[in-house]
């Protein structure tokens, strides 16, 4: 069997693919609208900003830790960049202003967590509420709407047919699994995760990779601001809010384990487009938003109750 | 390797019990009424439950098929827009939407007009020029005229204090055109009053509990507040029990904005002043004749106004 067949079917990651195979073929049967090109187009672009949040996580729970900050920080990032498109700044530098400003936020929680020896998550609990606080701040509560073509296209713009939003997570998606697996940082990170103690003996500065994973953290959310700004034409300070909930959720359906060392990309990407679809079918079904919110909870659990049983056998 | 199995089982049986025992029975042949949808801020409040009462009442009438969605909170436009999306994928032949986001809705509706899709907005605006500059049309607005609903709150609270008042406000979600017209017209009515005097004005974000938590901070702040204009009742239903764990309970006068239920109870109990009454159910069934009217080719007007009333203690009991 090719090597890339039987890398997809180990065992974390193939009970969710199957998964999702049978929930969209559960789905394409009860509703004739949901196997149309349009409408899978439209639930890529919907996972879209999940999934990019969700790389981030996955470094932050791969290295047994949490992040509860990202939601406020793509609402920190989101109004920061706005703020520069206003002043008149080009496309480029004004992302990468809200990139930094994730970076930043991310930077304050890993130094917090390794320097200050505060458990992750209280860490980003309280940086949830500082970039929320401080995006408030710096827009006095307000939307900053209203972008020009270069930055709508990052949501609406299509390259050989495919959303950009798609194609952006695509790539950075191959840039995460090549980061985690072939390099040595990725390697360190699973170490940590799995044992830091014994990682810190063997002379692997953990201080340093582990404030790199929240650094990373806070870029992966920038960037979901950008699609999301993008997406709406505007930066709500208010943006974001829950968004954590809804990249671990990706994160723990994908098969990684929120007490570290173990877990995949891959996972995490087939996790976020089981929740995409998940809440596409409801709508699409016309079932009551107050059941929608049931069955999701629900499946998470049953996703990460069925990893826990798994790993009792093993 | 079994393990995974069980995995993808897992997965698919919860969601295919809730999904198949929802399933509404016209889905898969071509629906014999035409199918309109009804997208909310929220359904967490009684003033869309009410929306959504007269809605269905109109629809069951009309022979329409009404879907209801909504996200959880009123602060997420992206998953509104997300509903939106995927009902335009549904075929239907009408979207009738209260935004969340006056000028972040405008994307989405674009795509509902690039599928044909008429848009009739109820209660809250769209911004006009987000609208112009994504060439969007809507085909009616169904809504009170909330500048005039704030101006008569403003009025009622000059008219009961006697034009001396040191008022603090809470307003809605920043951006929505409703909270921003309440607001405006509150301030307006009391510019020309020097002797009521705004002490603090913060935003509770529509939330009961919200209301709560910032009308108690505000009065640690400024402990001679005799007066509170919420921009709706949910705040102000949380400011009276802010106002009761001071031990103040009848020395604050609050005014409200959308006379739910509740706030008749407490306007009848004498812990609010009064409450600026919308009829949403109105907005609702007219939401709905518009859309059966669309729907057959007819005009409807690009504006329709729907009442307001100040409800004070007299009247509280209707």
């Amino acid at each position: 069997m090719k090597k890339w067949a039987v890398h997809l079917m180990s065992s974390r990651r193939a009970g969710t693919l199957v998964g999702l195979f049978l929930l969209g073929a559960l789905l394409s049967y009860l509703s004739p609208f949901f196997l149309t090109t349009s409408n899978l187009l439209n639930v890529m672009e919907q996972t879209a900003i999940n999934a990019v949040i969700a790389v981030g996580m996955t470094f932050v729970i791969l290295s047994a830790g949490i992040d509860l900050s990202v939601g406020s920080i793509a609402a920190l990032s989101g109004v920061v960049m706005a703020n520069r498109l206003q002043a008149g700044w080009p496309l480029v530098p004004a992302i990468l202003a809200g990139l930094l400003t994730g970076a930043l936020c991310g930077l304050f929680s890993g130094v917090l967590i390794t320097r200050g020896k505060l458990p992750p998550f209280i860490a980003t609990l309280g940086m949830m509420s500082v970039a929320r606080g401080a995006a408030l701040l710096f827009t006095d509560g307000r939307p900053i709407s209203g972008f020009d073509e270069s930055l709508r296209w990052l949501s609406t713009g299509r390259l050989l047919g495919i959303p950009v939003p798609v194609l952006l997570t695509i790539v950075l998606y191959a840039v995460a699994i090549v980061l985690l697996n072939r390099t040595r940082f990725g390697r360190y990170v699973y170490a940590i995760g799995g044992n830091e103690e014994a990682t810190r003996l063997s002379g692997v500065s953990v201080t340093l990779h582990k404030t790199a994973v929240y650094v990373l953290s806070g870029v992966t959310a920038a960037m979901g601001a950008v699609l999301l700004t993008a997406r709406l034409n505007s930066a709500q300070p208010i943006a974001g809010m829950m968004y954590e909930l809804d990249a671990i959720a990706a994160v723990v359906i994908g098969g990684t384990s929120l007490i570290g060392g173990l877990g995949t990309f891959g996972g995490t990407l087939i996790g976020a487009l089981t929740m995409g679809v998940l809440r596409n079918g409801l709508n699409l079904l016309g079932i009551s938003s107050f059941l929608q919110q049931i069955v999701i909870g629900l499946v998470i659990i049953a996703a990460v109750l069925m990893d826990s049983l798994v790993k009792k056998r093993q | 390797m079994k393990n995974w199995n069980l995995k993808a089982l897992a997965i698919t049986v919860v969601a295919s019990l809730f999904a198949s025992c929802s399933a509404p029975p016209a889905q898969n042949a071509a629906p014999a009424k035409p199918r309109v949808a009804l997208v909310l801020k929220t359904l967490n409040s009684p003033f869309f439950i009410e929306m959504q009462t007269g809605a269905k009442a109109a629809a069951d009438r009309l022979g329409l098929d009404l879907v209801v969605q909504a996200a959880e909170r009123e602060v997420d436009v992206e998953k509104q827009m997300q509903i939106v999306e995927n009902l335009i994928q549904t075929g239907i032949k009408a979207l009738l939407i209260t935004p969340s986001g006056s000028r972040e809705i405008v994307p989405v509706l674009a795509k509902a007009q690039a599928a044909g899709i008429p848009i009739i907005v109820v209660d809250t605006r769209i911004d006009p020029a987000a609208a112009t500059a994504a060439s969007v049309k809507t085909a009616t607005f169904i809504g009170s005229d909330n500048y005039e609903g704030g101006r008569a709150a403003g009025a009622e609270l000059i008219l009961a204090t006697e034009g001396k008042a040191k008022a603090a406000v809470l307003e809605g979600i920043p951006g929505h055109e409703t909270g921003d017209s309440r607001l405006r017209g509150f301030k307006d009515a009391i510019k020309d009053s020097p002797g009521v005097k705004v002490l603090a004005s913060q935003t509770a974000n529509w939330e009961r509990d919200q209301g709560f938590t910032v009308f108690q901070n505000m009065l640690q702040a400024h402990p001679s507040i005799d007066a509170v204009f919420a921009c709706n009742d949910m705040m102000a239903l949380g400011a009276i029990e802010a106002i009761a764990a001071a031990g103040k309970t009848g020395k604050i006068r609050v005014i409200g904005f959308d006379a739910v239920d509740d706030a008749r109870k407490a306007i009848d109990m004498g812990t609010m002043l009064a409450s600026v009454a919308q009829f949403p159910g109105e907005m609702g069934r007219m939401a709905v004749e518009s859309a059966a009217k669309l729907i057959k080719g007819e005009t409807v007007e690009a504006d329709q106004r729907v009442r307001i009333e100040l409800i004070k203690k007299a009247e509280a009991g209707k």
